[in-house]
């Protein structure tokens, strides 16, 4: 398996802004243990991935009637919001 | 006596018998508290003023006789990762601090149909990602037996509160031994359910499809009635199962198997001991006892760790600063999001969340994460036909007793490593249990753990029960009462 | 060089189910944010998907009638970015094995079939609604406010298959699909709502290149005008690009609806790297034998079939498809009217020509209570017998419409039967012949367009009551004798 990896790249996907010493810290990190997980490569497998159930225990999902529950009121829903305004949560711009 | 070392069935007992108040077990338990919290820090938060009201709402149920619950004002202590309705709910992040959750768990819900008590929020590894409780935002927690040691994690909280008896009980969160580690290192019984049994609704998430809640408790019976209070199919949670029990034999009509791979290099010497003392005992009784191999269990790690980040790093991804938790501003949207989860997070949750991203990035999933799925579906099989040949298989809890704070912290794998016999039972979804079973030479509780195949939940704590009576474990560490 | 385009289309249809997709949260209509919101849907700590049946059905039940191959083990995928709109960070959508594949739909242009191959139909969840304060781009804009009430709104995706060659056939295939959604009753399909939205694929190459261009996804077309445009807009670009030699961008643009023009949308930084895995919260799907009949039985006559039953009343298949596109009532309207009259083409010219256009006119939405569907017929069979003119029918049409009352009643008041008898219009024809005799005489001399004044003064004389074909025959043969 490939270990080469773009730090950068990868907290830009997770959306984590990393310091410089951070990126150094964890990449390090990250390389000691994926030499570890490396010793998966070694293994002869036999599932299919098409045959891997999600649940451990082979459920299957159950889908529920169309039916209205009452939940959150727009206050309990808003009340953690760092910012909001008249009924919004409000951010800094997001526009493309 | 202290009616703090009892068990719920003795206590309930001296409730309906109105030779003891729940209001004077609650002083009492909140006594405990106020003697250890500062040199243990266990919880994040104590709920003293609702709890007095309450247990003297249960007082009334009891001297009225109308009383219908084993774990009426039996006071719990709840793992800060299960939403209690109006209480902060923190993971032990700095994300979270100041999170007020507007609604109940389920096992919140079903715990208060039942008028239990919550004690408070206990402290965790940050977001139940660790073994030790050293990653906790709002600092560590100590081992009731010796605090120079860790309580282990990510439960650790739970298990230091039920150890100080700061709590009769205690909720905890197992994702890859988070229930089990801790309560094998602070002498207790951790029970991990079958995967499903137990709604996760309201449980904040680490890796969905391994997260399973379940009680830390003195003895295997108070972990029963707590499992048989909180399972259940849950139909807000799709992956719940209906709780139907296999009938399997608790007595020794039961064949027990010692997986060979768990008693091999990395395992200490102590801990081994005490699967072969668990053993002999049941041997004596007249049980059948074999040795298994399963070999892909040597891989649990690196499918764990490959699996688990992997589902986390979505998981978490919805602590962004735009709804709740905190936020630190940018920008644009994208920078403030950026920045509140590089300040939010600390930096064992970080690692995991690279860890993830990258497992599934593109053109790595198939070496990563698919190959992970195709390892673990392997241990399935592999566990189903083991179970074919034996009903319980054992094994230590841990490789060693608790270890230092600090001696771990500074090589996350080593730190993986301490979960090795824990993760198998998460993989496979099997129910788990570590028992208590003695000391080793540094005073420091060691256990066993006992697997079993899944929905036999019952039969394993029949069965961890026989072991628990046999080994007659003094579960008490000295000086907090 | 000649070269030609290729266009692939994506369409998300808004699903009219009571709740969302992953919670029990109503979905509704209003302006007033953030009022209809669960943990789930604004992706709270500990949250859970549950998913809603009438959505798998209706997903289902629109991958039946595009007649596309049903994955019997299906799954659930996480689709992970990051956008402050979306709660989660992930939506929850399908990947590798959505509900359908590999359909096909009848589109209709003018008087011919063409089929639209569908790659897949598959589920998506919808996100929030942004508002940006400030105006235009992000440079100006100086926040942005979030509604989460669409979060979580169940979604049908459908893909095709590269094989549109034109906007035309663009929007024919929108105009069907729009049609089938509501003809399953899973839509409202109303564009001005966003009940549907489209984004386009488009690459140009040369005609005889087996390869596709560079592809360019247009974004942003809210209308089926603005599909029109954009997609021939980009068609031009695309062309004078490759003609001159200017390399084309694989990238996402926007359509500017002001501007008619699509330009470059600002794209964030980083490639999409989506590390879509398996929803570990979302057992496999599996859609049994008896779900699929199940939902086989709310299948409605289908658009494509409508047309096919429309052609044999004698329409030609253009007028049957905007007939089979029209709202229901007019459907019904012209079977009733047809069943009657057994005139196909006076049936379809009244009932979408006069009738539709008379109440766009008179602002009328529906029928007036008053007005019973027979009249039709009856109008439709009083010009056929010759008792009205066309013009009277048109004006009966108008009264019946505004007032209660019927079209034999209007005519009798207006006195718009037509006079038939012979021997009375041949006596007016000589009255008027000797009142006119100087435009006689100029008819004679060859002014033959005059006949058309004459005939004019006998309908102005009789009040319209003459039947004018019958005049200007009689009036012919009178001014040869």
């Amino acid at each position: 398996m490939s270990n080469e990896f773009n730090i950068k790249n990868i907290a830009k996907l997770a959306s984590i802004n990393l310091s410089k010493e951070e990126q150094d810290s964890l990449s390090n990190d990250l390389s000691i243990i994926l030499e570890h997980v490396n010793a998966l490569s070694d293994l002869k497998l036999h599932a299919q991935q098409q045959e891997i159930f999600i649940h451990p225990l082979e459920k299957e999902l159950e889908l529920q009637e169309d039916e209205v529950k009452k939940s959150l009121t727009h206050d309990e829903a808003i009340s953690n919001a760092p910012e909001s305004k008249d009924g919004k949560f409000v951010v800094p711009p997001s526009m493309e | 006596m202290d009616v703090s070392n009892l068990s719920i069935r003795e206590i309930n007992s001296l409730f309906t018998k109105k030779e003891l108040k729940p209001s004077e077990l609650y002083s009492k338990v909140f006594e405990n508290a106020a003697n250890s919290e500062a040199a243990l820090h266990a919880h994040l938060t104590l709920f003293e003023e609702e709890n007095i009201k309450k247990a003297a709402e249960s007082d009334k149920r009891f001297s009225s006789g109308k009383s219908a619950s084993l774990l009426d004002g039996i006071p719990i202590a709840i793992k800060d990762n299960i939403n209690i309705k109006n209480y902060k709910t923190t993971c032990s992040s700095k994300m979270l601090s100041n999170y007020t959750s507007p609604y109940d768990a389920t096992v919140i819900e079903k715990l208060k149909e039942q008028n239990t008590l919550f004690t408070g929020k206990t402290n965790l590894d940050e977001f139940a990602m660790g073994s030790s409780t050293e990653n906790s935002a709002f600092g560590l927690t100590k081992n009731p037996w010796n605090t120079d040691y860790v309580p282990g994690g990510s439960s650790g909280g739970s298990a230091a509160s039920v150890g100080a008896r700061s709590s009769i009980a205690a909720l905890g969160s197992d994702t890859g031994g988070s229930i089990r580690q801790p309560a094998s290192f602070c002498g207790l019984v951790g029970f991990k359910p079958t995967y499903g049994t137990v709604s996760r609704f309201g449980l904040v998430a680490f890796a969905s499809s391994l997260d399973q809640i379940g009680p830390i408790t003195k003895t295997v019976d108070d972990s029963r009635i707590i499992f048989s209070s909180i399972s259940g199919e849950d139909n807000r949670d799709a992956t719940s199962v209906i709780n139907n029990q296999l009938d399997i034999p608790s007595d020794n009509t039961a064949t027990i198997g010692v997986i060979k791979e768990l008693m091999e290099d990395g395992i200490s010497d102590e801990a081994k001991n005490e699967v072969n003392k668990v053993v002999e005992i049941l041997k004596s009784k007249g049980y059948k006892v074999k040795e298994i191999s399963i070999p892909i269990i040597k891989l649990s790690i690196s499918i764990y760790y490959l699996i688990a980040p992997a589902e986390c790093s979505a998981n978490l991804a919805r602590f962004d600063g735009v709804r709740y938790g905190l936020r630190v501003d940018g920008k644009t949207s994208y920078e403030m999001m950026e920045n509140t989860r590089a300040e939010g997070f600390g930096a064992e949750v970080k690692r995991r969340i690279l860890l993830g991203t990258y497992a599934l990035s593109a053109g790595y999933y198939d070496e990563y994460y698919g190959k992970a799925l195709q390892a673990r579906k392997e241990m399935i099989d592999e566990f189903a036909k083991t179970f074919k040949d034996v009903d319980y298989l054992i094994s230590p809890t841990t490789p060693t007793q608790a270890f230092k704070s600090g001696e771990k912290t500074s090589n996350p794998l080593e730190m993986y490593m301490s979960d090795l016999c824990t993760i198998p039972a998460n993989l496979a979804g099997l129910p788990a249990i570590s028992i208590p079973t003695g000391l080793s030479k540094d005073k420091l509780p060691l256990g066993v753990q006992i697997m079993s195949k899944p929905l036999s939940d019952n039969p394993l704590l029949d069965f961890s029960e026989i072991i628990e009576k046999e080994v007659q474990f003094d579960g008490q560490p000295k000086g907090w009462l | 060089m000649s070269l030609k385009p290729t266009i692939g289309i994506e369409t998300h249809i808004e699903l009219n189910t009571n709740t969302k997709m992953f919670c029990r949260c109503a979905v509704v209509d209003t302006d007033e944010p953030n009022i209809s919101l669960c943990p789930t849907c604004i992706g709270l700590p500990g949250a859970l998907p549950v998913p809603n049946k009438k959505a798998i059905q209706f997903i289902t039940l629109l991958a039946l009638s595009t007649g596309c191959e049903i994955t019997s083990k299906g799954m659930f995928h996480r689709k992970n970015y990051f956008y402050p709109d979306l709660p989660k960070n992930y939506q929850i959508s399908q990947f590798d094995l959505p509900v359908g594949l590999n359909g096909e739909l009848e589109i209709v242009i003018d008087e011919n079939k063409d089929y639209i191959q569908i790659e897949r139909v598959h589920m998506e969840e919808d996100t929030g609604k942004s508002s940006h304060s400030g105006s235009g781009r992000i440079e100006s804009a100086t926040s942005t406010a979030l509604d989460f009430n669409r979060s979580g709104v169940p979604l049908v995706e459908i893909v095709t298959k590269p094989v549109i060659s034109s906007s035309k056939q663009a929007v024919a295939y929108i105009e069907e699909l729009r049609q089938l959604s509501i003809d399953l009753n899973i839509s409202e399909g109303r564009l001005e709502k966003g009940n549907l939205r489209f984004d386009a694929n488009i690459s140009v190459a040369p005609e005889d290149s087996t390869e596709l261009g560079t592809k360019v996804e247009i974004k942003n077309m809210n209308s089926l005008r603005s599909l029109e445009r954009a997609i021939d807009y980009e068609i031009q670009r695309q062309t004078k690009a490759l003609e001159e030699g200017v390399e084309i961008v694989q990238e996402t643009r926007h359509w500017d609806e002001n501007k008619e023009i699509t330009s470059t949308m600002r794209s964030k930084e980083g490639s999409a790297d989506y590390r879509y895995f398996s929803d570990p919260d979302l057992p496999n799907m599996f859609l049994s034998e008896e779900f699929i009949k199940g939902v086989e039985t709310l299948m409605p006559l289908l658009p494509k079939a409508q047309r096919e039953e429309l052609m044999t009343t004698g329409l030609s298949l253009s007028q049957s498809n905007i007939l089979s596109k029209s709202e229901e009532w007019i459907k019904k309207l012209y079977v009733k009217i047809f069943d009657q009259t057994k005139d196909s083409v006076a049936s379809y010219n009244w009932i979408t020509g006069e009738l539709q256009g008379q109440m766009r006119k008179a602002n009328i939405e529906v029928l007036p209570e008053w007005f019973n569907e027979d009249y039709l017929s009856e109008i439709i069979e009083l010009i056929k017998s010759d008792k009205i003119s066309f013009t009277s029918a048109k004006i009966i049409l108008t009264e019946i419409l505004t007032t209660d009352t019927t079209p034999s009643k209007v005519a009798e008041q207006k006195n718009l039967f037509q006079e038939n008898d012979s021997e009375k219009i041949s006596e007016m024809i000589s009255q008027i012949i000797k009142e006119n005799k100087d435009i006689v005489e100029r008819i004679k001399s060859g002014e033959d367009k005059l006949v058309g004044f004459l005939v004019g003064q006998l309908m102005k004389q009789s009040n319209g009551s003459v039947n004018p074909g019958m005049a200007k025959e009689l009036l012919l043969k009178e001014l040869e004798d």
